[in-house]
C-alpha cells in the first residue's frame, strides 16, 4: 500500500483534518528504535500518515529532530506517493514558512504536494476571502481551501487528493528559477498579498488572554482549574465506576451461581472476578482524567498553562514547558516521560523525567480510592460540591507534586557543574482558543482506556492467578495455611514497622510489577479469606478486617512516592539513554516511600 | 534598547539579534519572525519577571527574560 503523509505546523487544525480524512479507524505506531508516534489510518487505497507538527525543517528540541529525521525518509521512499501540507488560513505567514520549506524538499526529491488550507471558515466569517486559484500560482503548488471542522470543501478536498496520489506527477512543485528571495521573505509577501490583517484574527484571543494570563484573575482562575480536575475525577467518574463494578458483580454472581461449588468456581470468582474484575472498576476513572486533560489541551489553555507555570518552575529548576509533561503524568508516566522531549533545554529534560514519576499517575488512581474508600468517610461540604474524599484526593497529589519539585531542586543542585552546556531558552507560541472538537478528544478517550486494559491487563490477570494459585493450595481454600502465607510471614518483618501485615505485604511486593496490581492481589487475597465469597466491595472488607489510620496513611504515602513500575523503569533507561538513572530512581524512590510510610505509621 | 525593555501596550522595532546567540536558537527566532526591521508589541508581562507575552505578525509568541534581553529593538 502506498503512503500519504500529512505534514503541517503545530496547532494548524491538522489532527482534525486527519481524523476527518481517515475517520476514527487508526493506528498509532511507535516506529522501532525511536519513539516519534506516528499516526496513520486508511484513506481509500492508500495509507495516510500523520507526522508530529513541526515549527520548521530545522530542529530545536529532540522530538522535533526525530520527527524531521522521519520526515526526510519519508521524502526518500518510493512508498510515499504523495505529501499532503497543512496550512492555518488564519495565520497564513507563520505556515506558510513551513509550507515552503516542505515544498522545496518536496521538489528536491521529486514529490507531489497538495495544501489544504484549513480553517477557511474562519477566514470567512471575518468576511476576508482567498483567492486559492491565484495562491496556488504564487506558490507553484495545488491549493485546496477547507474546514476540517464545519466540512467545508472536504468532500472535493477527498477526490482532488485521491487524483493527486494516484497521478502525483501532474503536483510536482513548479518553483520560478530565478526567485532568489527566501522562505520568510516569500511567505511574508504571500501573507500580505492574501491573509488576513493580524489584529483582526488576535482580537478575540487577546480579549480571552487579558482575562486568563491576568496577574491576578488568571493565577485564581490557574487553581480553579486545576482543582475542579481533580474533583472531577472523583465525581463524574463515580457513576460510571458504580456502574462497571454492578455489572462485574451481577455477572460474578450470576457463574458463581450456575457453577456447582468447587475449585473452578472458587478459581471464576476470586481470581477473575475479584482480582482482574476491580481492576476493571477504574477504566472510567481514566477516561475521565485523559478526557479532560485532552480538553485543557485542544482549547489552547494548556500553553498559557505553561506561561503561567514558567517563572514558579523556574525557581525549581525546571522549565514552563515541563508543566505539561507533569500533567500528562497524572494519566500515566510514560507518554509523560515521552512528552518531556519538548523541552529545549537538556538539563531541565533531564530532571523533568526524572521527577515524573512522582506525579500520581492512573495506575496509582484504584490504589488512591480503595485506600481513600476504606479510611475517609464521604463527607459532603457547601452542598455537595465539595466532599472530603475528593479533598484528600487533590492532598495526595499534591503531596506527589511537591516531592517531584524538591527532588528536582535537589537534583539541579547536584548537576551544577555541567551547566556550561548552553541553556535552551524558553520560546513559546500561544495558539488560538478553540472549542474542542468531539471528534478526535472521543477517540483520544477511547484509546486511553484501550491502551490501559491492554498494557496492566495481561500483568494483572497472570498475577492474580498466580497469587490465587499461591493462596488457595496446598489445602484447597485455607488461606491461612498457603504458599502465600508461607511467603507473607517470610517476608513480614520488612513490612511490620509499618504496621500491615503479610497480606498487604504481599500485595505491595507484586505491584512493584505495576501498582495497580496491589488492588487486584488484595482482591485476591480478601476475596479467598470472605467466608461469603462475593465480591461485596473489597473496601468494605478491609474496613472490617481492620486497618489502622496510620498504616493507611502509610500505605497512601509509601504509593504517592515508590516508582513500582516496570515499564516506566524501562522507559526512563531509553529516555536518558543510562540504565543507572533509571534502576537508581527505582531504588531511590523506594527507599524515601519507605521512610516516609513508617514516620505516618509511627506517628499518626 | 532590548525587547525585555518595552513596556505595555508599547511597539517597537526589531533592529537585529544578538549574534553569540546559540545558531538554532537563532534560526528558529527568524523562522517565528524575529528580523530586523519588523514591528513587535508587548501585550502584558508576567509577575515576578516572568515571561514576556508579544505579538509579532499574526501570531502571539511568549519568551522569557534569558532571550528577550538578546533581541535589540527601537522605539520609533
Amino acid at each position: 500500500m502506498k503512503n500519504i503523509i500529512l505534514v503541517g505546523k503545530p496547532n494548524s487544525g491538522k489532527s482534525l483534518l486527519f481524523n476527518q480524512l481517515t475517520g476514527l479507524r487508526q493506528k498509532v505506531a511507535n516506529f522501532p528504535g525511536v519513539t516519534v508516534e506516528l499516526k496513520s489510518g486508511q484513506f481509500g487505497d492508500y495509507r495516510l500518515v500523520d507526522f508530529p507538527g513541526t515549527y520548521s525543517l530545522k530542529s530545536l528540541s529532540r522530538d522535533e529532530e526525530l520527527a524531521i529525521e522521519k520526515l526526510h525518509e519519508a521524502m526518500l521512499s518510493d512508498a510515499t506517493s504523495l505529501v499532503v501540507c497543512n496550512l492555518d488560513a488564519t495565520r497564513l505567514e507563520r505556515s506558510l514558512v513551513f509550507g515552503l520549506q516542505v515544498r522545496d524538499l518536496a521538489h528536491k526529491h521529486n514529490k507531489g504536494v497538495v495544501f489544504s488550507l484549513n480553517m477557511i471558515d474562519e477566514v470567512q466569517r471575518f468576511g476576508h476571502e482567498i483567492d486559492t486559484e491565484k495562491l496556488s500560482r504564487d506558490l507553484g503548488c495545488a491549493v485546496y481551501a477547507l474546514s476540517a471542522k464545519s466540512l467545508i470543501g472536504l468532500h472535493e478536498f477527498k477526490l482532488a487528493i485521491q487524483d493527486a496520489a494516484e497521478h502525483p506527477e501532474d503536483f510536482l512543485p513548479t518553483i520560478k528559477a530565478d526567485d532568489e528571495s527566501s522562505v520568510l521573505q516569500i511567505s511574508r509577501s504571500l501573507s500580505k498579498r492574501y491573509g488576513l490583517k493580524a489584529d483582526i484574527v488576535l482580537k478575540k484571543q487577546n480579549r480571552i488572554d487579558g482575562f486568563l494570563l491576568n496577574n491576578v484573575l488568571g493565577g485564581v482562575m490557574f487553581f480553579i482549574i486545576m482543582f475542579l480536575l481533580f474533583q472531577s475525577i472523583f465525581t463524574w467518574a463515580s457513576p460510571l465506576m458504580d456502574g462497571v463494578e454492578m455489572a462485574l458483580g451481577d455477572m460474578a454472581a450470576f457463574v458463581s451461581n450456575s457453577l456447582p461449588d468447587g475449585i473452578v468456581n472458587d478459581f471464576i470468582t476470586d481470581a477473575l472476578f475479584g482480582g482482574v474484575g476491580s481492576f476493571l472498576v477504574f477504566v472510567p476513572q481514566i477516561m475521565v482524567l485523559t478526557f479532560i486533560i485532552g480538553l485543557l489541551e485542544d482549547s489552547g489553555y494548556l500553553a498559557r498553562a505553561a506561561l503561567i507555570c514558567h517563572k514558579p518552575l523556574s525557581y525549581f529548576g525546571l522549565s514552563g514547558r515541563s508543566f505539561i509533561p507533569y500533567l500528562s503524568g497524572h494519566a500515566c508516566a510514560i507518554p509523560a516521560i515521552m512528552a518531556a522531549r519538548t523541552i529545549e533545554s537538556p538539563r531541565k529534560r533531564l530532571i523533568t523525567m526524572m521527577t515524573i514519576p512522582l506525579m500520581s499517575c492512573s495506575a496509582r488512581l484504584p490504589v488512591y480510592a480503595l485506600l481513600i474508600a476504606v479510611l475517609i468517610p464521604d463527607t459532603q461540604y457547601l452542598g455537595g460540591l465539595l466532599n472530603l474524599q475528593g479533598i484528600t484526593f487533590f492532598i495526595l497529589y499534591f503531596i506527589g507534586i511537591v516531592t517531584a519539585l524538591l527532588v528536582s531542586v535537589l537534583l539541579n543542585k547536584m548537576t551544577e557543574s555541567d551547566k556550561d552546556k548552553a541553556d535552551m531558552p524558553f520560546i513559546l507560541e500561544l495558539p488560538t482558543y478553540r472549542l474542542p472538537h468531539w471528534k478526535p478528544l472521543m477517540h483520544r478517550v477511547l484509546t486511553s482506556g484501550k491502551q490501559f486494559i491492554k498494557r496492566a491487563g495481561p500483568v494483572i490477570f497472570w498475577v492474580s492467578v498466580f497469587i490465587w494459585v499461591l493462596g488457595y493450595f496446598p489445602e484447597s481454600g485455607e488461606l491461612q495455611s498457603s504458599y502465600l502465607a508461607m511467603i507473607g510471614h517470610w517476608i513480614e518483618p520488612i513490612f511490620e514497622p509499618l504496621g500491615l501485615d503479610w497480606r498487604y505485604g504481599v500485595a505491595i511486593l507484586v505491584s512493584f510489577l505495576a501498582r495497580e496490581v496491589f488492588v487486584g492481589a488484595l482482591g485476591t487475597l480478601f476475596g479467598i479469606q470472605g467466608a461469603d465469597e462475593n465480591i461485596a466491595g473489597l473496601a468494605a472488607n478491609i474496613q472490617a478486617d481492620g486497618l489502622t489510620l496510620g498504616a493507611g496513611i502509610g500505605l497512601m504515602l509509601f504509593y504517592v512516592v515508590a516508582l513500582q513500575c516496570v515499564a516506566t523503569v524501562a522507559t526512563l533507561k531509553g529516555e536518558t539513554g543510562s540504565g543507572k538513572v533509571a534502576w537508581g530512581l527505582f531504588v531511590g524512590y523506594g527507599l524515601l516511600a519507605y521512610c516516609m510510610a513508617w514516620l505516618a505509621a509511627t506517628f499518626i | 534598547m532590548t525587547l525585555w525593555e518595552i513596556k505595555t501596550k508599547q511597539t517597537a522595532l526589531i533592529d537585529g539579534l544578538d549574534p553569540t546567540l546559540v545558531p538554532a536558537v537563532m534560526q528558529r527566532l527568524t523562522e517565528m519572525g524575529f528580523a530586523s526591521g519588523q514591528s513587535i508589541q508587548c501585550l502584558r508581562r508576567s509577575p515576578f519577571k516572568g515571561p514576556i507575552v508579544l505579538q509579532l505578525g499574526d501570531c502571539v509568541y511568549s519568551l522569557e527574560q534569558d532571550i528577550a534581553d538578546r533581541i535589540n529593538v527601537s522605539m520609533n
